[in-house]
């Protein structure tokens, strides 16, 4: 009974955290970067999780004859604008709607920027008719005289300029967009959704997919996808994918290594064990604690399986057969218990209320680390037969010796070429670092190629400089944005930018809307001012009737508030310019054509109430990265002394601390170097993995510096060493191969550190120790 | 009953004839290399009391360069070539279109310059084809196949003599028409 126990308490454990871990999310999220209470870096992380650049997703329609890809182009827009989820869909040919048509005619005297007194008198009526006059004239007129009657001043023209204004639009062929080159007709998509709600994000993408795949039957078109929402959707499936791939493959090649040195399956499902456990327990105590997993999370966790994996490898190669297992693991604990302590200290170290990025990772580390070795110290010798050896356990000559052999001289020679290699990085540090977040995406370079193109021969706001206002209220943000566009259009005309959008372009404030009324003449002066401009025009008496009651009807009218216009494609365009948030509501201008920054921001004209931003997305989240990795370095730096003085503690002898330690100095300076040596810009993903490089170092040294070992004992170390290596070698190799820039750096970075690690500790541990002793 | 049967008998041959006679006129039409031309424009309106008079000059280059130059009572340049539309006017300056892009305005071009050009197949995308009248003496009747086009026109009807249009006269739903008298230079 009591041999069932544990393992027993082992299986509920493992399936509590299991559940645990299916039923929380994992989130591609740039929250992690941040550290909390910045206004600034809150706004954008708004911005860069639901703002509106994030919604859009992007479409090329590509292959078959010209003709072809305008019909497909035209029959996909119809069939996507009927589905609710997404708030627009544009494709060129989108006149907008009689109702919308009727609608903004309807608040033209509100709306429109070129309502002003002088508009109205005289003169100005008069300049207005003669204008309507020249219009019937053209051959165009059949589309605009019935608008005439109750326009004579030209209002809607004024608003279809505003409409058509914002997104520089592309070309057209046959009706609808098309890139320069006529090769893919064009189409922009925007979701209800947030681009990182990537359950909504990847429902829009399969709904376009459906679509499209009705509407291109019998064609030859083809889809082409792009737009943040989607990036993360494929990036989140191309991750897993390869992932998926190049893991199966991985751990087929471990056992098959495994299988190998031990002859004996009982190895592989026994080392399987504490890796199980400790990625069920860190993505369990992750989850509860946070609520969510964040990518950057998931990807350290496969890192730690190089790490969970040495622990079992110990066990193997260390049976003797005059010992029982549980004595081989009493044996080994004392170094087994320092190793583990090192690593789970020098993660308590990232714990950081303030970055929960870096805490989700000492937590997955600490708890995922926690749980390997308990597993191995508790559970496998608990099931175990107590007398069970590897078959070949030992399979080591003479040879082993041989490699055991100090080299004092090649130990100094390592060490002064690692110093040389310290002062160089020392030396060069600055331009070390890879800030940029495009850089770090997991989505493939094609893709983001693609992207890029389709951004570009949209006019696609790209995801670059904007101006946001926080307000009270949605009032007080539309008479701010109004202020700022005075500011933004002086600049303009300077040619310090291209142009900018907002909401205040298409919903003026009230305060705005109340001018405009008070500006409206009454009956008796409109009038009469309008019969003295009508002397000598042709224009039929009484054919204005409509343009006198619109006035009448426009001078009493409340003003046209956010909620007023929701539902209508002016509600949409407004509320992606103007939403309310957790601290009142925040207006977006996003600019385009941007010459000086600088300049800008700093004669941004501020309210009284609320307060105007600018925002430069991509140095901002570039700013956010190289936050976030300070911190790390600095965290890192702390568990560094955290790990020095464990060790002391469980060694109690410099010289002894010294000789675990140094090598993995030694080999985290190589392994940076080589990356460099190699081209690689050091990122987040290269940082989480040296933390696993340390850890697995650390071990590696404490086991060739183990005190008290006998000869057969070190050549049983050796052997244990030199199968967590390959292992290591296997599984990370593997991973350095990927085209996924996250899994290349993970991969490169660890199998280069466990290699350098390696011989560091073999070279230098024992000589460190010989030497001082 | 003899007479019927002669009318049925003759029917298709009526048929073939006005088919005939619609191709002569093209192949007239087409042969023509270049035109220059002025031509006096009357819109009468139902919002207006007197007609529209505009004037100006024609010139076309076959096979798809048509450009309408108005100079009274305001200067306007309207420019055809290709798939390009270019609108010169003093207010707004000149400003390119791609016909491809704003499909309700290639009718309207087509009208004149396609019949100009004797290419009855981009006319036949637009419009159904009547012609009345002899190649020396015709009349060509274009109603729009597209529902939309039809808010906005009824019919537009040209008259001529073998390769060369004397009139264009565009009939819109709602009574308003405009009349276009060429007179070749």
């Amino acid at each position: 009974m009591r041999r069932w126990s544990i393992p027993l308490l082992w299986l509920l454990a493992a399936l509590g955290c299991g559940w645990i871990v299916l039923t929380a999310p994992v989130a591609a999220d740039l929250a992690l970067f941040a550290s909390r209470a910045d206004p600034v870096t809150e706004l954008l992380l708004e911005q860069l999780r639901s703002g509106p650049t994030t919604r859009l997703i992007l479409l090329g329609l590509a292959g078959d004859v010209e003709p072809e890809r305008a019909a497909v182009s035209q029959r996909l827009a119809e069939r996507l604008r009927v589905n609710r989820e997404f708030a627009r869909v544009a494709n060129g040919a989108d006149a907008l709607p009689e109702a919308e048509l009727q609608a903004l005619f309807a608040h033209r005297y509100r709306l429109s920027p070129t309502v002003a007194p002088e508009r109205f008198t005289v003169e100005g009526l008069r300049t207005g008719l003669q204008q309507r006059l020249a219009e019937l004239q053209s051959p165009l007129a059949v589309f605009q005289k019935r608008w005439l009657a109750g326009d004579p001043t030209g209002e809607l023209l004024t608003l279809f300029k505003q409409w058509q204004g914002g997104l520089r639009e592309p070309a057209k062929r046959r009706g609808v967009w098309f890139s320069p080159d006529g090769e893919r007709a064009l189409l922009l998509v925007e979701t209800q959704a947030s681009g990182y709600d990537l359950a909504a994000q990847r429902a829009a993408v399969t709904a376009i997919r459906a679509a499209f795949a009705a509407a291109s039957t019998g064609t030859g078109v083809r889809l082409e996808m792009s737009g943040p929402g989607v990036l993360a959707t494929l990036a989140a499936d191309t991750i897993r994918g390869q992932a998926e791939w190049l893991s199966t493959l991985a751990l087929a090649a471990v056992v098959l290594l495994l299988l190998l040195v031990y002859r004996s399956a009982r190895t592989v499902w026994m080392g399987a064990l504490p890796m199980l456990s400790s990625l069920l327990a860190g993505a369990a105590a992750v989850d509860l604690i946070f609520g969510k997993m964040y990518l950057i999370t998931l990807a350290f966790s496969m890192t730690l399986l190089g790490e969970t994996l040495d622990y079992p490898t110990y066990l193997f190669s260390h049976r003797r057969a005059a010992d029982t297992v549980a004595d081989t693991v009493r044996q080994l604990w004392p170094t087994l218990r320092l190793c583990v302590a090192t690593t789970m200290l020098g993660c308590l170290a990232m714990l950081d209320a303030d970055f929960p990025g870096l805490s989700q990772l000492g937590v997955f580390t600490v708890a995922g680390i926690a749980a390997a070795v308990a597993t191995t110290r508790w559970l496998l010798p608990a099931l175990l037969p107590p007398d069970w050896m590897p078959p070949r356990p030992t399979a080591i000559g003479p040879w082993a010796d041989r490699v055991l052999q100090p080299r004092p001289r090649l130990a100094l020679a390592l060490g002064g070429c690692g110093l040389l290699a310290l002062l160089i990085l020392i030396g060069k540090a600055p331009a070390l670092w890879e800030n940029d977040l495009a850089a770090l995406s997991p989505v493939p370079h094609e893709l983001l190629r693609l992207d890029q193109e389709l951004r570009t021969a949209l006019g696609a706001p790209e995801v670059g400089h904007l101006i946001a206002i926080t307000a009270p209220d949605a009032e007080t943000a539309l008479r701010h944005g109004e202020t700022i566009a005075a500011y933004l259009d002086e600049r303009q005309r300077e040619g310090a930018l291209a142009g900018y959008d907002g909401a205040m372009r298409y919903l003026p404030s009230a305060q705005m809307q109340q001018q405009r009324q008070a500006w409206l003449p009454d009956a008796a002066t409109l009038t009469a001012n309008l019969n003295a401009a009508l002397a000598g025009l042709p224009f039929k008496p009484g054919l204005f009737a409509p343009f006198l009651d619109a006035i009448a009807a426009a001078r009493t009218a409340p003003p046209l508030r956010p909620e007023d216009v929701r539902g209508t494609l002016l509600g949409t365009r407004v509320n992606a310019l103007l939403f309310p948030g957790e601290h009142g509501w925040t207006a977006l201008l996003p600019l385009s054509g941007v010459r000086d920054a600088q300049a800008l921001a700093a004669g941004l004209p501020q309210g009284e109430a609320s307060r105007a931003y600018y925002l430069d997305l991509r140095a901002e989240t570039n700013r956010l990265v190289a936050g976030f990795r300070e911190a790390t370095l600095a965290r890192i730096g702390w568990g560094a002394v955290l790990i020095v003085a464990v060790v002391w503690l469980g060694l109690r002898a410099w010289r002894q601390v010294i000789a675990a330690l140094l090598p993995v100095g030694l080999a985290l300076v190589f392994t940076v170097a080589a990356l460099l040596a190699l081209g690689e810009r050091l990122s987040l993903f290269h940082l989480v993995s040296l933390l696993l490089v340390l850890g697995v170092g650390v071990d590696y040294g404490l086991f060739f510096s183990r005190p008290g070992a006998d000869p057969d004992l070190r050549r049983r170390t050796l052997h244990a060493l030199l199968v967590c290596c390959g292992s290591a070698l296997i599984v990370f190799g593997m991973l350095s191969t990927s085209a996924l820039p996250a899994l290349r750096a993970i991969g490169l970075t660890v199998s280069l550190g466990v290699a350098a690690s390696f011989l560091a500790a073999l070279i230098a541990a024992r000589p460190l120790l010989t030497r001082m002793s | 009953m003899k007479c019927w049967a002669g009318l049925l008998l003759y029917w298709p041959l009526a048929c073939m004839a006005a088919d005939d006679a619609l191709s002569q006129v093209m192949r007239a039409l087409a042969a023509v290399p270049a035109v220059e031309a002025s031509f006096r424009e009357e819109k009468t309106l139902a919002m207006l009391d007197t007609p529209l008079v505009a004037s100006g000059v024609l010139y076309y280059r076959a096979p798809d360069f048509l450009r309408k130059r108005t100079l009274y009572p305001h200067p306007e340049d309207y420019e055809a070539d290709g798939h390009w539309l270019t609108v010169e006017t003093p207010d707004a300056g000149r400003r390119q279109f791609n016909l491809n892009g704003y499909p309700q305005l290639r009718p309207f071009v087509e009208a004149i310059r396609a019949t100009q050009a004797g290419d009855q197949a981009a006319l036949e995308r637009y419009y159904q084809l009547e012609l009345w009248g002899t190649p020396a003496d015709w009349s060509l009747r274009l109603t729009p196949r597209d529902t939309d086009a039809q808010r906005y026109v009824a019919a537009i009807v040209l008259r001529g003599r073998n390769g060369r249009i004397d009139s264009m006269e565009t009939l819109e739903p709602d009574g308003d028409r405009s009349l276009m008298t060429i007179t070749s230079r």
